[in-house]
């Protein structure tokens, strides 16, 4: 059974990369550019695959971690805009909160700028609680290799908080939830799970685990993307283009033309994680550690090549006139 | 609602035979000059497109006015508006007909003095005017008016104008950029439904509302397509698309966009076949300021085509004409709360009125003026204000300076709501004129 499963993922996966190229390259021809949503579904929901498969490797950790590291450096958060599957998982329920027409809740900015600051705060306490367990209980000689091994697969594996969001709904190996011999999982509960194993019963455990999984699934439900607000991975991405000296590196950018501007608000409001410095700012490159790059604002920008997204220093795809009145839901 | 037996609060009692006598007169100089300015514009271009003859019956107003009073017999209601700012997307998506009610009667303005002093906009005094004597078809057949409170002088209009019709006032915050103002101006549109919804007895659902927002999109969307048009070399007359922009503001819609969109088609044959309405190198002329209303406040458009040397209106920055329909509503999510906040951001965030006023001082319509001129190849601006339109007349001096700086000539044209002074404008255009045609030449 699963080695089928694996042979039609790995189809999928080929012919689902082999769609995406062909309407990166339509895009690139700005045909398609009315359907930039679709797109960005159809890129998340390869991308979910992908990463399915990519666990099947026995070192997918290292991959995964490396993936995670390396990749933003170039693309920056467009990683969390276009591949993460958590982003799927909550743009999904979103399209559900859309189909029964209940209206979002925004955040408060500054509520959402305290989040954002939160995650950075959240990442380094998982990186330190490692190194606080060792100095609790130290070994009776300084060992950094064992230091590092803490780190990194300790009891308390950090890296997971990394991974943690890239957990696809369907998994390749053994886990507590099992339909017909496929095992489903969701972002983070495996760490949950972990995490209060140690002080809870298994009752209790699983009891928060699905707390967590309702609190999310409400919370994304009545609020855009509210995991990008606070997410660690996001943080470890982000760091790249929030320091000064970092900003060239990143080849994905937005880009605004200030005279094109009427400042009609559009752009502030369809952001699924309230950036408000698209709007805000004069003019130039739009540099946040806030934004995914989903490029929602640029595709609903009525204002012809005001807002682009630029690769590099070529435009990828521009803001235009497009007044076909909107199929996108 | 005011009982008619309440007394008037500004109105002065004119007896029947005077307001018979004062309208026959005045229609009578309106109906001329109605048929005078078509008759120049047909003149100032012999090749004149064909879809435009649609939209000289439309200008004249008795077709629509049958039109409309045929419609009322069968339960609909008219909503007239008096200022851009008035979402219309509410009025159509309650199966009403909106119609804009400024007045254009030069003549009716003096009628506006019995009541308002002279130093007031003469198209606030000549709406007085036109409602004294029920000149304006539409204004008579409105069952309420949307009054916008942006200036001074449409603030006291629409209490004037409450002796006669229901006023519905919308407060506008004076500040577009923040939080606090969004929410007021949101709220002013939830406001405004219910009354529309109480008028009308419809109740404006989230399909009615989609569907009014996409025919008025697709309205921006012929609208846009006529003004991109105007960019290269000129294919129609700046007044011919004035007129076509201004129809809008009492046309049925869905067929305005037909006819727009065929009259598009029309030009985008000449464009291919290289027919210019005049020669290339004629100055092209960019008009901002103060609202220019038909029939009547047509005398700058008509004086800078017909000047010699002759120059064209490309484009222009006027709340009745490119600035009507130019921004659509962008909706994220076709939910009626979303709907509702994407028509109040784009009645409120888009428009470029100098009303409004922010730190870094109007920016947004320095910003779209210096767009327009770059765009639509701009080569000289006229600055056109009516003596008591303050916010434009003190915006003069900042457009000015900008202006100077991108090396753009600007020209403050200040006028009155009269045909006596066409002599001496006529001077003034012309010697602007002239020297952007030297500015060419060199």
């Amino acid at each position: 059974m699963m080695e089928l499963i694996g042979e039609i993922l790995k189809l999928m996966v080929l012919s689902g990369l082999a769609l995406a190229g062909v309407l990166v390259i339509l895009i690139w021809k700005k045909g398609l550019a009315t359907k930039v949503t679709y797109l960005r579904f159809l890129v998340q929901a390869v991308s979910m695959v992908a990463i399915f498969y990519l666990f099947t490797y026995p070192v997918w950790q290292l991959i995964i971690l490396i993936v995670i590291f390396v990749l933003p450096l170039f693309i920056g958060r467009f990683f969390c805009g276009w591949i993460c599957p958590f982003a799927l998982i909550m743009d999904a329920i979103t399209l559900i909160r859309k189909t029964v027409k209940v209206r979002y809740r925004l955040l408060p900015d500054k509520l959402n700028k305290f989040l954002h600051n939160l995650r950075y705060v959240l990442f380094l306490v998982f990186l330190i609680i490692p190194v606080a367990l060792y100095l609790l209980d130290p070994p009776s000689s300084f060992d950094t290799s064992f230091l590092l091994a803490m780190l990194l697969s300790g009891p308390f594996e950090p890296w997971r908080i990394l991974v943690g969001p890239l957990i696809p709904l369907i998994v390749p190996w053994e886990g507590p939830l099992a339909i017909s011999g496929v095992y489903f999982s969701y972002p983070y509960v495996q760490e949950v799970i972990l995490y209060s194993e140690v002080v809870f019963s298994e009752l209790i455990v699983n009891i928060i685990a699905w707390v967590f999984v309702g609190l999310t699934f409400v919370g994304s439900f009545f609020v855009r993307r509210v995991w990008c607000r606070f997410c660690p991975t996001g943080a470890s991405i982000a760091v790249v283009n929030r320091f000064k000296g970092f900003k060239w590196a990143p080849m994905l950018h937005i880009d605004k033309d200030e005279e094109k501007c009427t400042k009609c608000g559009i752009c502030k409001r369809v952001c699924p994680v309230q950036v408000t410095e698209v709007y805000d700012q004069k003019g130039g490159k739009i540099t946040t550690s806030m934004c995914t790059l989903c490029t929602r604002c640029v595709e609903m920008c009525p204002y012809e090549d005001c807002l682009k997204l630029k690769m590099g220093g070529k435009t990828v795809f521009k803001s235009r006139n497009w007044l076909e009145p909107s199929t996108i839901e | 609602m005011k009982s008619q037996s309440e007394e008037k609060k500004y109105m002065p009692e004119l007896s029947e035979k005077e307001v018979e006598e004062l309208r026959k007169a005045i229609t009578d100089t309106s109906q001329r000059v109605v048929a005078e300015n078509i008759e120049k514009m047909k003149k100032a271009d012999q090749n004149r497109p064909e879809a435009m003859n649609y939209f000289d019956e439309i200008a004249d107003f008795a077709q629509r006015e049958k039109e409309i009073r045929a419609a009322k017999k069968e339960g609909k209601k008219v909503i007239g508006y008096m200022c851009l700012h008035a979402p219309t997307e509410l009025i159509l998506a309650a199966d009403a007909i909106p119609v804009r009610v400024n007045s254009g009667w030069y003549d009716a303005s003096k009628l506006g003095d019995r009541i308002v002093p002279v130093e007031v906009c003469p198209m606030v005094r000549s709406t007085i005017g036109a409602k004294m004597i029920a000149l304006s078809p539409y204004l008579e057949l409105s069952d309420a008016l949307i009054s916008v409170l942006t200036c001074d002088a449409m603030t006291k209009l629409g209490e004037i104008l409450s002796d006669y019709t229901p006023v519905w006032a919308m407060t506008v915050p004076r500040v577009k950029d923040s939080a606090q103002s969004i929410r007021l101006w949101n709220e002013e549109i939830k406001a405004i439904k219910a009354q529309i919804e109480a008028l009308t007895g419809n109740t404006i659902k989230g399909k009615q509302l989609k569907s009014a927002i996409e025919r008025t999109q697709k309205a921006t969307k012929a609208f846009r397509r006529l003004q991109d048009l105007r960019k290269g070399p000129p294919v129609i007359m700046g007044r011919d698309a004035m007129l076509v922009n201004q129809t809008y503001m009492w046309d049925d819609i869905d067929r305005w966009t037909e006819k727009t969109e065929a009259l598009c088609d029309e030009l985008e044959k000449r464009v291919s076949q290289k027919n210019w309405v005049c020669p290339t190198d004629t100055p092209r002329v960019m008009i901002t300021g103060t609202p220019m209303i038909w029939p009547d406040n047509w005398k700058v458009p008509t004086l800078v085509e017909e000047a010699n040397p002759q120059g064209i209106l490309v484009a222009d920055e006027l709340c009745s004409s490119e600035r009507l329909l130019y921004d659509p509503v962008g909706v994220d999510e076709w939910s009626i709360s979303d709907m509702l906040n994407a028509i109040g951001e784009r009645y409120l965030m888009a428009s470029t009125c100098p009303c409004f006023t922010s730190e870094d001082g109007n920016e947004d319509r320095i910003n779209w003026l210096l767009t327009k001129i770059k765009d639509w190849n701009i080569q000289g601006v006229i600055y056109y204000v009516v003596r008591g339109c303050m916010l434009y007349a003190m915006e003069y001096t900042r457009v000015k300076k900008v202006l100077d700086r991108n090396n753009i000539p600007v020209y403050y044209l200040d006028t009155e709501y009269t045909r006596e002074d066409v002599g001496q404008m006529k001077t003034r255009v012309e010697a602007f004129l002239e020297m952007l045609s030297a500015r060419i030449d060199i």
